[in-house]
């Protein structure tokens, strides 16, 4: 009670605290009916700002997604001139997966291989009609866990495996995960630096928006210092009408970017030469989702509260 | 009770608006604060309120330093006078009910008390049919009396009126005078700056002239 007194003071009145609090919450709503077009402004500007967020984020998720996809083909072979008998191979698999960064073993016989290379001479089978399965090599075929799919991470699991004797031939494409590890690395670390910009520049844009809201509106701060308010009487208003105006321009953002990537996953295949749904493209998860409306609250207080501190400080 | 012990206020660094004033106003008083435009009036005001802080002397209300204050001490003080602004300061999104509720807001009283206390004081002022309009659809007379009901609402100790009357006819006039006479009588210490002799002579109250920034005279207003 002590605490609750030294906030609200003798304002707290007759009314008593759960009074004030409708108080502020009716008042915050009437604000934004009253200067219902420069809320409207903000909330349309935080809206435009927190679309350019979730549509990078959209695009930083499908890119991640489609990274994670390619990386997915990360594979390590080792390769047999002969068939191995089942004794010999769940012996090496044995040993194999108790490498670290190993996911799972499989074996390849070359009856199978072959049946892999016939399948994708689709068309053109004829070509291998009278070819004996000695022909083509057994092989493991060993999937890393995601962590090890990079081009280091791989080299140095070779190089482990390498050291198991009894190892056949190992190959795995160090070009293509070369090339797969940069992209990846790249577009992180472009990610990261775009991402931290767009942030900022959208913390920017919000706070001076509400700036100019909490601005146009000076002379009712003014009276109510005059009249005798407290500070906290005076913020909290603004306060939640700052987080409205974040929540809704967030909100709204989500809405809108969940409109138009419904209506392109459902009908941009008719146009593209791809279908978007079988591409396997993503929304953003949700709670990306969650942190974009958080984010938009917190800018919505920050803004306010940032705001307020230039015109509510009279001794 | 108002105590100005020798005060000067200089603005910006060499506008001088008031010089050397020392003024007593006891509790449940009714004074006139008169003299030409720029003789330091609102200056006067402002200080009792705390807008202004002097440069040299004392402003003492109620035994409190106004120079001396504290920020939490500042709103309680704020909260005990009523002030009528020379440019009124209605807030232009709001309705004249609301207006006037701020003061009570401002109190934390509730919701059901407020409404029935300004429409009180709005029937008062003669305003009752007016309360869902906003401040801009009415006269600047109407206005004014808003700006009134708006510093007498909540009962303050003590009232300051800075050309309550500026805009009015006769009839309202008389009616602005007899809401102060009658705050008055019911305890509330009252200052009011204003030109209108007439309006002076027929208060038969104390005037206070003031002639750029200094005490020129005092009229008892007894006859
Ligand atoms: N904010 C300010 N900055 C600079 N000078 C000011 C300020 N306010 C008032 N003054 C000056 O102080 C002097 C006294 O002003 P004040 O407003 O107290 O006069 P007044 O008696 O109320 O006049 P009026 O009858 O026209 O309202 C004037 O010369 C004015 O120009
Ligand atoms: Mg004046």
């Amino acid at each position: 009670m002590g605490r609750a007194k030294f906030l609200f003071g003798p304002v707290a009145g007759r009314g008593g605290i759960v009074g004030l609090i409708g108080y502020f919450f009716r008042r915050s709503f009437l604000n934004v009916r009253q200067n219902l077009l420069i809320n409207a402004l903000a909330v349309v500007t935080i809206t435009l700002s927190f679309l350019i967020v979730s549509l990078f984020l959209l695009l930083y998720v499908n890119l991640e997604g489609a990274g994670e996809l390619w990386s997915e083909k990360v594979q390590v072979t080792v390769y047999y001139d002969r068939e191995l008998n089942g004794n010999e191979f769940s012996a090496l698999k044995n040993v194999i997966m108790t490498l670290e960064g190993t996911g799972t073993v499989g074996y390849v016989s070359q009856d199978a291989a072959l049946k892999r290379f016939r399948a994708r001479l689709k068309g053109q089978e004829a070509l291998l009609d009278g070819v004996p399965p000695e022909v083509l090599p057994a092989s493991l075929e060993i999937r890393l866990k995601p962590a090890y799919r990079t081009s280091e991470a791989v080299e140095a699991y070779v190089s482990r495996l390498k050291k198991i004797p009894a190892i056949g031939e190992v190959q795995y494409g160090e070009e293509w995960v070369r090339r797969l590890t940069l992209f990846m690395n790249f577009m992180r670390f472009a990610g990261a630096l775009l991402g931290g910009f767009i942030a900022l520049a959208v913390l920017f844009i919000i706070s001076n928006t509400i700036k100019i809201t909490i601005y146009s509106r000076r002379e009712e701060v003014e009276l109510l210092e005059l009249v005798g308010a407290t500070r906290f009487f005076i913020k909290m208003p603004f306060l939640i009408e700052g987080m409205l105006q974040g929540f809704l321009g967030a909100l709204l953002a989500l809405v809108i970017l969940a409109a138009v990537s419904w209506a392109f996953f459902n009908h941009a295949g008719t146009f593209l030469l791809f279908n978007p749904q079988e591409a396997g493209l993503l929304f953003i998860p949700m709670e990306y989702c969650a942190a974009i409306i958080a984010a938009g609250i917190l800018a919505g207080f920050i803004g306010s509260l940032t705001s307020l501190h230039r015109f509510v400080n009279q001794s | 009770m108002i105590q100005l012990h020798n005060v000067s206020v200089t603005y910006q660094q060499d506008v001088c608006a008031l010089h050397g004033i020392s003024l007593m106003v006891p509790k449940g008083d009714f004074v006139f604060l008169t003299g030409a435009s720029g003789a330091g009036k609102s200056t006067l005001l402002k200080l009792i309120y705390a807008e202004i802080i002097p440069n040299r002397g004392q402003v003492i209300i109620d035994s409190q330093n106004i120079s001396r204050l504290t920020r939490s001490e500042l709103p309680p003080l704020r909260r005990s006078i009523g002030i009528v602004f020379q440019d009124f300061r209605l807030l232009p999104n709001r309705t004249v009910m609301e207006n006037v509720a701020i003061t009570l807001e401002v109190l934390g009283l509730g919701r059901k008390e407020i409404v029935e206390r300004v429409t009180r004081i709005l029937t008062q002022v003669g305003l009752e049919q007016r309360m869902q309009a906003t401040p801009c659809r009415l006269s600047g007379g109407e206005q004014q009396r808003v700006a009134l009901a708006r510093a007498l609402v909540n009962e303050p100790k003590i009232l300051l009126a800075d050309e309550p009357t500026g805009n009015l006819d006769d009839e309202n006039k008389a009616r602005v005078l007899a809401i102060l006479k009658e705050a008055n009588c019911r305890g509330t210490t009252i200052l009011v700056a204003s030109h209108d002799r007439r309006l002076i002579a027929s208060s038969h109250k104390r005037a206070v002239v003031l002639e750029r920034g200094e005490i020129r005279e005092v009229h008892d207003g007894a006859r």
